[in-house]
Order: structure tokens, then C-alpha cells, then sequence
């Protein structure tokens, strides 16, 4: 009755696009990532040199710096999300007058493009033009220039992302806490467990999968965030991530082929990190209930 | 339980104070725009105040009555519409194909189609140049520069994160279903049209929401693979930054008006959000 | 649940990996573990060695994860 060969059909349209739009420009890349190539240099040609772009790739201080920074900016902006994704959910669940309101006020940033994001945050952050250092300077005497600064400019980017996504977390989040049944919550209060036990042993075994997820696609975006941070720090020092390493190394250098083979690494350690998590959602452990 | 008067008064007064609070916290930097938006060139400049001294609409009537935004704006609105019915139907194919048919490696499959939305753009986008400018060509006409070109790229984020919110709705609905109503006599459109996606129906909103949501917020595709015909909104933005040397009322004013239509469309849908974006937590 | 079904198909594997893995998986773990080695190698071991020895040894490491992971 269920014809695989219907079932392939189905996927088909979509394997086709992904195929055409996603796998040809990667093996594109993945050829041009093993080649010498300045893209709008006067002599064209691609120079096939080997690993080359990967030896100079391993002893790139800024590229590892990039990837040492996107790893911080990811763990700080996703860890703080899922906390106060969790927080907001959970107020969420009560039921009090208005509830809906606050709800549609703290979705609104979602729909931000992440372009109008950076904008935003620059107009905030400018010196002598935003709110924010002119009072940070007036109340706490603290200079900040996000321009200056590399550390201010990757919490101003850390901060801007948890405004941007954490209404997200918050929805998913709220989403896996209404699909929890009430009993074992209830069974468990009866027995005697306070709150924390309660949240530990039954709410987060439950939430898992949702939180899983979550945290999947926030790393996912997260590694590839370009065009926010950008806006908001013009890819000044602090904010160097490895899309804005790459995009720096693409174009203003055109260096296309050693642009090429930091794409594949970064993807690389994407994937290689994603898959871990996969593996993790899907429940494939071994010593699990079967 | 017996929860006195003032125990109720203090919880009531936390649970609001904590809203105003994060209200605050989310709005600010919107306000901020807003307030910038409603200023002249020349006002910007000085002492940062927060309060709103007068309507200035000037910045929104210039925006507005520019043929060039008009155009952006139609071009976001075909683009980012037409994207999101695509994603909506093709992921709910494709998804029903792999929750329901027992296709070689189906998890392997699951996992990697995700992993389009994983490169990093700034690499992919020469690939991408070549393909829209050389490799797709019927005569004089190339997909750069032509919205159909964004619909069918947009594809590339949006469906694999379709299918990952999908899965779980559709995995959600007893397969039980589909065979009493094939043995009434349904065929495999039937089935779709009367079992799964009535069913799935919150998931489904989700997804072309967010989708339509992810296609108009696009930004680094749409800069470098249009040039004039099929330009969407956030380049405009972004144009204001480079070319006219920042006129950040103007921007502000444009950044509003992006901002508009995503929100009223969240606010409508706002019920279907936290149904549908379960990611398959309501098993059983 | 349903992928537990599937993931117990005669095909899965219970290696020496900590979770159940099919043949793709497994090949794909050789993959991740050749890139991963050659990198490292490139860094720390190339004046000592050629890279050519990393490939030996990540292939090495490979067919095993294949065969018996």
C-alpha cells in the first residue's frame, strides 16, 4: 500500500532545489577550496595547490581567534536564551489578565529583520548619537565604544542576540511546557519532591527533545549570524566571527580560495557539532529505554 | 489550597512586575527607533533623549512616496509570499513522504537536509552568482535579478527547517488514520487533503509564518543576487547605511515600516505560534 | 515512537560507538575523523611528517569505525 517508490516522489521537489540551490554550490566551494584563486585579479586562473589553503588556514592566528570568538558568542547568547526563554515560558503557563499582550510585546523582536536588528542596536550603541553610552557615561562614569572596545562590542553583539532570539526559545519553550502532562507533575508533588526536584526529574526529561531542538537551530544561526553583527560593529575588533571573517576574506580581499576553504571548515565543525546534538534529539544512545 | 490575600497581592505584583519589566527590556530599543524615526537630520545629533518631541513624518512620507521603496515593497511582499506557500507545500510532502513510507535512510536524509542551512553564506554566494548569472539562462534571460531566482533560493533555509517543525506534527497523528481513511476509499491526495492537513493545520501556519517571516528578513542573497528589478526590502535598507551616507532618520523610518507587516501578521497568528512549534514534543 | 522502529532495523550496528549507527553514519564518522587528523596534523605533526602518514592513520581509524563501530 505504501509504495516507497511514491514516497520518493513526494521528497523529490525539495531534493531537487536542495540539490540545485544548496549541494551545487558546496561542491563548488569544496573544488575551489583546494585551489589558489583571486577571483578579480588581472591573470584569471585557479591554481590547483593542494592543501595549501588549509596549512595556512591551521596557523591563521585571526581565524582561530574567529572561531574561538564565535564559540563564545554562541555559548553566552544561546546559554542565556535558553535560561530566560525557560523563565519567560514558565511565567507564560499562569494565567493572569493580559497575559496575551505581554506574549505578542515579547514575540515582536522575532520579526525584526536581522538587517533592521543591527541598525537598530547601532543607533542605540553610537557614541554621541545613542542613548545607551551617553548614559552609561553620565550614571556610572563607564566609557563605552563599541568601537574601541573588543570586549564591549562582543557583549553588545552577545546582548542584541538574546533580544533578537530568545522570543523564540520562549515560544518553542512554551510550546514543550503546554505538551507536558499534568499528571506526573501532580504525582510527583503528591510524593513529596519540592520544586527543584520537580522541574529536575520530571518537567526537564520531558522538555528535553523541545530544548534539544532549540538549541540546534540556535547554534545553527548563530555560526552563520553575519549581516546583524555587521550592522551593528561594521566587523570591528570583537565582533569578528568566523561569517564575518570569511565574508572579509571573500570580499574586500577577494581571496576566493582560501575564502572557500574556511567555509568548509566552519561548516565542517557545524556539522560535526550538529550531528552530535542529532544523535543526542534522536535518542540513539545506548542504555535507553527501548 | 487556601492562598491568602496579600500572598495573592505579592504574586500578582511579582508576575507584573516581572512583565512591565521585560516589556521594557523588549521595547526600548524599538521605541528607540521609532523616536529616531521621527526626527529631522538635524535633531538627531546632541543630547540622547528618549522622549518623543514632536511627530516629524516627514522621514515616512519620503520613504513612502519613493517609487524606488514601493518597489522593494512589492518585490518583498511577491518574494516572501510565494516563498512561504512553496515551502508550505512542498515540506508537507516531503515530510508526510518521511514520516509515512519506509524510505532507505530516512533519518540520514532527515539530518542532512538540515544541514543546507548550515554554510556559512559569504562562501556560497559566488557559486551561487554564477549559477543565477551563467548556468540557468534561457536566451537573453537569467533567474539574476528576477524574484522567481529569491522564491526558489529561499527554499534552501526554509525548507529543512519546515520539515523539522513538521516532522513532529505530522509523526503526531496516528497512522491509524491515514489507513481507515484509504480503506474508505481515499487515495494519497485524499488522504492529504482530509486527514493530514486539517490535522496539522497549527504546524502548517507555523511554518509558512515563519517562513515568511525568515524570506523577508533575508538579506545577504537578496543584496547580491538582484540588482535593480527584484531588489526586496532589507537591501533598501541596508542601501541607506552605504549610499546616502546614513541618513539615519530615513533608515529608521524604513526599518519601521519592514517591521509592520511581519508584526501584524505574528499578532493575527499568534495562537497558532505556540500550538505549532512543538517540534514533536506532543508525541503520544 | 516511530524512529525507534526504524532504528532497529537489521542494519544498525551495536559497536563500540556509544549509540546505534548504520552503515552511512559510520562512514560519515571516518570522514569527520580523517578531516579532523589531517587538520591537527597539518598544525602539529606536518615537520615531523609528511601528510601523507595522516592519511594512512585516519584511514586506518576509518576502516575500523566502518567495520566495527
Amino acid at each position: 500500500m505504501r509504495n516507497p517508490r511514491t514516497g520518493w516522489l513526494l521528497l523529490s521537489p525539495t531534493l531537487i532545489i536542495l540539490l540545485l540551490f544548496g549541494f551545487a554550490p558546496f561542491l563548488y566551494v569544496l573544488f575551489v577550496g583546494f585551489n589558489q584563486w583571486n577571483v578579480f585579479s588581472a591573470d584569471d586562473g585557479l591554481v590547483f595547490n593542494g592543501l595549501d589553503n588549509f596549512r595556512r588556514l591551521v596557523f591563521d592566528d585571526d581565524f582561530l581567534h574567529s572561531v574561538g570568538l564565535t564559540a563564545r558568542f554562541a555559548i553566552f547568547a544561546i546559554g542565556s536564551e535558553v535560561v530566560l526563554g525557560f523563565v519567560l515560558a514558565q511565567m507564560l503557563t499562569r494565567n493572569f489578565p493580559g497575559k496575551s499582550l505581554f506574549r505578542i510585546i515579547h514575540t515582536l523582536p522575532l520579526m525584526v529583520a536581522p538587517i533592521a536588528v543591527g541598525a537598530i542596536w547601532r543607533l542605540l550603541v553610537i557614541p554621541g548619537f545613542g542613548p545607551v553610552p551617553f548614559f552609561l557615561d553620565r550614571w556610572f562614569d563607564l566609557k563605552y565604544q563599541i568601537g574601541s572596545y573588543p570586549d564591549q562590542a562582543l557583549w553588545t553583539s552577545v546582548i542584541m542576540d538574546v533580544w533578537h532570539w530568545t522570543p523564540f526559545v520562549t515560544l518553542t519553550m512554551l510550546a514543550g511546557l503546554s505538551a507536558i502532562p499534568k499528571e506526573p507533575v501532580e504525582q510527583a508533588r503528591v510524593d513529596g519532591a519540592n520544586r527543584f526536584q520537580v522541574f529536575w526529574y520530571v518537567t526537564l526529561p520531558f522538555l528535553r527533545p523541545v530544548l534539544l531542538t532549540t538549541v540546534f537551530i540556535r547554534i545553527m544561526d548563530a555560526i552563520r549570524t553575519v549581516d546583524e553583527v555587521w550592522m551593528l560593529a561594521g566587523g570591528g575588533p570583537g565582533t569578528r566571527f568566523t561569517g564575518i571573517y570569511i565574508w572579509r576574506v571573500v570580499f574586500p580581499r577577494t581571496d576566493y580560495g582560501y575564502g572557500s576553504s574556511i567555509s568548509l571548515i566552519t561548516l565542517y565543525l557545524t556539522i560535526v557539532l550538529c550531528w552530535l546534538l542529532f544523535i543526542a534529539i534522536s535518542g540513539r544512545r545506548k542504555g535507553e529505554v527501548e | 489550597m487556601t492562598i491568602s490575600f496579600r500572598q495573592r497581592a505579592w504574586r500578582l505584583f511579582v508576575t507584573y512586575g516581572f512583565w512591565i519589566f521585560t516589556t521594557i527590556v523588549t521595547l526600548l530599543p524599538i521605541w528607540w527607533m521609532f523616536v529616531v524615526s521621527m526626527r529631522s537630520r538635524v535633531e538627531l545629533f546632541g543630547r540622547p533623549n528618549l522622549s518623543l518631541s514632536r511627530f516629524f513624518v516627514e522621514n515616512y512620507t519620503n520613504v513612502l512616496t519613493d517609487s524606488t521603496f514601493q518597489r522593494y515593497m512589492t518585490n518583498s511582499v511577491v518574494v516572501s509570499t510565494s516563498n512561504a506557500l512553496l515551502v508550505m507545500v512542498l515540506a508537507l510532502l516531503a515530510t508526510y513522504a518521511l514520516s509515512r513510507y519506509k524510505l532507505t535512510g530516512r533519518d540520514n536524509i532527515f539530518f542532512w537536509l538540515i544541514t543546507n542551512r548550515m554554510a556559512p553564506p559569504a562562501a556560497f554566494l559566488l557559486p551561487l552568482y554564477i549559477m543565477f548569472t551563467r548556468t540557468f539562462r534561457l536566451g537573453d534571460w537569467t533567474l539574476y535579478d528576477t524574484q522567481i531566482g529569491l522564491i526558489l533560493l529561499y527554499c534552501v533555509f526554509n525548507l529543512p527547517f519546515a520539515i523539522w517543525l513538521l516532522k513532529g506534527v505530522i509523526d503526531g497523528i496516528p497512522i491509524e488514520l491515514d489507513d481507515a481513511a484509504m480503506i474508505d476509499g481515499a487515495g494519497l491526495w485524499g488522504v492529504l487533503r482530509h486527514v493530514i492537513v486539517p490535522l496539522a493545520a497549527p504546524g502548517l501556519a507555523v511554518t509558512g509564518i515563519l517562513s515568511w517571516v525568515f524570506a523577508w528578513n533575508e538579506y545577504l542573497f537578496a543584496a547580491n543576487l538582484t540588482s535593480v528589478q527584484a531588489r526586496t526590502i532589507t537591501t533598501g535598507l541596508a542601501e541607506f547605511v552605504t549610499v546616502t551616507g546614513t541618513n539615519w532618520g530615513e533608515l529608521a523610518a524604513m526599518s519601521m515600516l519592514t517591521l509592520i507587516p511581519s508584526a501584524i501578521i505574528v499578532i493575527l497568528a499568534q495562537r497558532y505560534i505556540v500550538m505549532g512549534l512543538t517540534f514533536g514534543a506532543v508525541k503520544e | 515512537m516511530q524512529e525507534q522502529e526504524t532504528s532497529k532495523g537489521k542494519k544498525e550496528i551495536n559497536g563500540f560507538l556509544p549509540f546505534y549507527t548504520n552503515a552511512f553514519d559510520r562512514v560519515f564518522i571516518g570522514v569527520v575523523i580523517l578531516i579532523g587528523i589531517h587538520l591537527l596534523w597539518l598544525r602539529f605533526m606536518e615537520p615531523a611528517l609528511p601528510i601523507e602518514a595522516a592519511t594512512v592513520i585516519s584511514l586506518v581509524i576509518g576502516y575500523i569505525v566502518v567495520r566495527r563501530g
